[in-house]
C-alpha cells in the first residue's frame, strides 16, 4: 500500500484533445494540459433508486446508471482559455476552452493520476463536454480564476501506460 | 527601472521646491557613520529588499508568487530648530510611493529616532507586486 504523492507536478494532471489519443497521458505530442490546476476531483458515481418494502425497516437500494465528471479549479491561462492558433492539430488547443464549451464541442480528456511518462501509470480517460466556466477576477486574487468540470459522455476508464 | 530608481526620481520631483535635496548614493557607512548623519537634509534611499511568497499553488508546480519589495529612505535634520516645512517634506516624500504601478498593494510610512540634536527619519516603502 502506498499513498499516491501529488507533489512532484505531473501527478493530477488533465488532459484534454479533440481525439483519443490526443488526450493521452504518456508520449503527449498533440494534447493539451491545463496547466495552473489548483484542485482536481473525479467523480464516479452510480445512479441510485430507493425503494421500501413493508418486511423491512431500512430502505433497500438498486442502481441505474453511473454519473460521470471531473471538476476542477484553474487558474487563467490565456492561450489554453482562448485558443492557440499554433496548435493546429488539437482543436481543443487551437480554439481554447471557453470556445469549445460554447461550442459544446466533445472533448477526449484523460487525468494522470499516478504520473505520465513511465510504464505503470495509472490514468483515468473518458470523453465528455467542458461546462462550467466562469472566470472571475478580484484585486484580491490578482489573477483570473475559474471553476471547470467535464461533464463525461459515457464510462470513465482506467488506463495503463506501457 | 527599477523600483529603487522610480522612487528616487519621483522624491526628487516631489521635493525640488523644498529645502531637501536626494542623493543618489546609498546610506553606507563611511568614518563610523551613514550617510545620512554626516548629510543632513539629503535624501538617501537604500537598496530593494525582496521577499517572494507563494499566492497560488498548482499541482503542475506553476506556483505563483508574490513580490513583496520593501525599499527603505533615511532623512536627517536638526532636531533643536525643525525646517519650516517638514510635514510637507514627509507628505512628498510619503506620497512618491505612488510613482510605482501595477502592484497588489503599496504602502509607505516612517518613524523617527532622535539622538543628541540629530532626529533621524526612517521611511519604509513597500510594494507587493505578481
Amino acid at each position: 500500500m502506498a499513498i499516491i504523492n501529488v507533489t512532484s507536478g505531473n501527478q493530477a494532471i488533465l488532459t484534454l484533445g479533440n481525439t483519443a489519443p490526443n488526450a493521452a497521458t504518456g508520449i503527449i505530442t498533440n494534447g493539451i494540459q491545463i496547466p495552473f490546476v489548483q484542485d482536481i476531483t473525479v467523480n464516479a458515481t452510480p445512479g441510485t433508486v430507493r425503494y421500501s418494502t413493508l418486511d423491512s425497516t431500512s430502505s433497500s437500494a438498486f442502481t441505474t446508471v453511473n454519473e460521470n465528471g471531473i471538476s476542477l479549479n484553474i487558474l487563467v491561462d490565456e492561450l489554453i482559455m482562448f485558443g492557440n492558433s499554433a496548435a493546429s492539430t488539437n482543436s481543443v488547443a487551437l480554439n481554447g476552452l471557453l470556445p469549445t464549451s460554447i461550442a459544446k464541442t466533445e472533448v477526449f480528456f484523460s487525468v494522470a493520476v499516478t504520473g505520465t511518462g513511465n510504464a505503470g501509470d495509472i490514468n483515468l480517460h473518458g470523453k465528455g463536454f467542458i461546462g462550467g466556466l466562469a472566470p472571475s477576477a478580484s484585486i484580491d486574487g490578482a489573477v483570473w480564476l475559474t471553476p471547470m468540470e467535464i461533464i463525461v459522455n459515457g464510462e470513465l476508464s482506467k488506463g495503463i501506460e506501457t | 527601472m527599477t523600483i529603487r530608481s522610480n522612487l528616487l526620481t519621483q522624491i526628487t520631483t516631489n521635493l525640488a521646491n523644498s529645502s531637501i535635496r536626494v542623493s543618489n548614493e546609498l546610506p553606507f557607512n563611511t568614518s563610523g557613520n551613514p550617510l545620512y548623519l554626516q548629510n543632513m537634509k539629503f535624501v538617501y534611499v537604500d537598496e530593494e529588499q525582496l521577499d517572494v511568497e507563494q499566492l497560488y499553488r498548482t499541482l503542475d508546480q506553476s506556483n505563483v508568487n508574490t513580490t513583496v519589495t520593501t525599499v527603505n529612505a533615511y532623512l536627517s535634520v536638526d532636531a533643536k530648530n525643525q525646517l519650516s516645512d517638514i510635514n510637507t517634506v514627509i507628505a512628498n516624500i510619503l506620497s512618491a510611493r505612488n510613482v510605482v504601478s501595477s502592484t497588489l498593494d503599496s504602502a509607505s510610512n516612517y518613524e523617527t529616532d532622535i539622538e543628541d540634536d540629530v532626529i533621524t527619519y526612517t521611511f519604509e516603502y513597500s510594494y507587493t507586486t505578481i
